[in-house]
């Protein structure tokens, strides 16, 4: 609600930038909405299967198992180290690029509220947020199960990791508020995201060892952010501790991402619910 | 004190054709590719035209205008869910639109679980939510069935419980696309009495209709539109004759 005090016809005339940030506040805020939505989605997809959500949990233990499998052959690589390496791998794999791809439909799945009230934008990406950080939580016990199975306990290192989480979710809510405004206004950028992503799986050391691939593969791994914050929860788990170098650039990141970012919220922020 | 207050209020809508929206032609547009010479393919429709309205406590406006004379925008506008691409609005107090009662009901969701979602979208707590179950159950008579899945329910009931939901809380601006009938004749008097006490209890009340009776039951003054502009403020009986030799 507007301070009573300030005269009416002042209240309205906000900087866009203002209006951004208090978006993001009250969408904060209106925490019961995004949480209820969030969770209502993974279980809604599984809604009626005998198993549930715990669908997620299976299939990416199959994948894990089938594919670790495998690549520890082709790589030639013991299995008791390759298997677990891929296992956390994969989960944080799957939540980074779960929210970057489904944060472009956050505003067009949402449709009908933004069309009857006046919902906080911002309200609507947390929401992805919250679906892929809920879907992570069931893919977590995979590589908790590997590690246990291969005998490999964690070491103090991995209280390192959640830093890790809570940074790759900052750079999530950017990327995903990003990509909703695009992907609302420009329909065919989903489908190019999409490309994208099977292409960023494979420059990405998700299933391949950068140390095994020589020095091209380290530059690659290098500059490529999606790689830096893999790291920065993967390792932790592993047992080796990102430098601090790491954490220097995945917050150069997200500033940079930030400035892109909130600019472009503020600009479009009012036209989101014209795009639909 | 609720109030309204919309000044030179415009909403233009970009229509995007298939062509507009996609990234290739913005960026060819940019590169200077012939397409451009064909002026670009985004149509913008005005919606609204400089709309200038100040509805104070304790007003009741009516609508009135033909299909596609900007009455929805303007309730959306009103609601908040449109901000003007130009000019200003100013709106205090909590608004309701009951515009589109089925927003948000999930078919996969038992009634409870949609009473609680559509609850805490209108800013309840978990406990308020939980609360107002009975109230809406009851109200909308579906008994047992609200622990089911909402895909197993008529048509009917769906109505039935969107609209017990959506009128279970009391607005100080009451936005309405005309007045909505539910169920069969005992369902609709019950429904009627509710409207008429939300209707009642709001301090604004802006009602879009075509219907003259419904229209003078309600409201105190009219307000004419036509293309998108505010052709005239009035009385209902004058405004209404009015629309009609349009």
């Amino acid at each position: 609600m507007t301070d009573a005090t300030m005269p009416a016809l002042v209240a309205e005339r906000r900087s866009a930038c203002g209006a951004a940030f208090l978006d993001i506040r009250q969408g904060l805020a209106r925490w019961r909405i995004w949480w209820l939505l969030g969770i209502g989605d993974v279980r809604q997809r599984y809604r009626r299967s005998r198993l549930g959500q715990f669908w997620l949990t299976l299939s990416m233990a199959i994948f894990v198992g089938s594919i670790g499998v495998l690549y520890a052959n082709l790589f030639r690589q013991p299995i008791a180290e390759y298997l677990p390496y891929l296992s956390i791998n994969f989960v944080v794999w799957s939540l980074m690029t779960g929210i970057m791809l489904d944060g472009g439909s956050a505003f067009t799945q949402s449709e009908g509220f933004l069309r009857q009230e006046a919902f906080p934008k911002s309200l609507f990406v947390i929401r992805v947020l919250v679906r892929h950080f809920v879907a992570f939580a069931h893919n977590v016990p995979v590589p908790i199960i590997v590690f246990w199975w291969f005998g490999k306990s964690p070491s103090w290192v991995i209280l390192a990791a959640p830093a890790g989480l809570l940074l790759l979710g900052l750079a999530g809510f950017l990327v995903a508020l990003a990509s909703g405004i695009l992907c609302t206004r420009f329909r065919d950028l989903p489908q190019i995201l999409q490309s994208l992503v099977q292409v960023l799986f494979f420059v990405t050391p998700v299933t391949w060892i950068p140390e095994q691939l020589g020095a091209r593969a380290l530059d690659i791994v290098r500059l490529n952010p999606f790689a830096l914050f893999l790291r920065l929860v993967a390792d932790p788990v592993r047992g080796r501790l990102p430098p601090p170098s790491d954490y220097a650039a995945a917050l150069l990141i997200l500033l940079v991402m930030g400035a892109a970012v909130l600019p472009l919220f503020a600009k479009y922020r009012a036209r989101i619910v014209y795009w639909l | 004190m609720a109030s309204v207050t919309l000044r030179d209020v415009s909403v233009e809508f970009p229509v995007y054709q298939s062509r507009g929206r996609s990234l290739k032609t913005s960026v060819l547009r940019r590169v200077g590719a012939p397409i451009a010479r064909n002026g670009n393919d985004v149509v913008v429709v005005r919606a609204l035209d400089r709309v200038d309205l100040d509805i104070r406590s304790g007003e009741r406006i009516a609508l009135v205008g033909h299909n596609g004379a900007g009455k929805s925008t303007l309730l959306r506008v009103i609601s908040g869910a449109y901000e003007p691409t130009g000019g200003m609005a100013h709106i205090r107090g909590k608004t309701s639109s009951l515009l589109d009662l089925s927003v948000g009901l999930d078919v996969e969701l038992t009634g409870r679980e949609n009473i609680v979602m559509r609850a805490v979208f209108l800013g309840m707590t978990f406990a308020e939510a939980a609360r107002k179950v009975e109230e809406v159950t009851e109200f909308s008579e579906l008994g047992d069935f609200i622990d089911l899945p909402m895909r197993s329910y008529s048509s009917g009931m769906i109505l039935r419980l969107a609209f017990a939901v959506a009128t279970s809380v009391q607005p100080e601006i009451l936005l309405l696309d005309e007045i909505v009938g539910v169920g069969d004749a005992n369902f609709s008097e019950k429904s009627r009495l509710r409207i008429d006490a939300l209707i009642g209890k709001a301090s604004v009340l802006v009602l879009a209709s075509h219907n003259p009776e419904i229209l003078r039951r309600y409201c105190d003054r009219a307000v004419l539109m036509r293309n998108g502009r505010i052709e005239a403020r009035g009385s209902i009986d004058e405004l209404l004759g009015m629309a009609g030799a349009l």
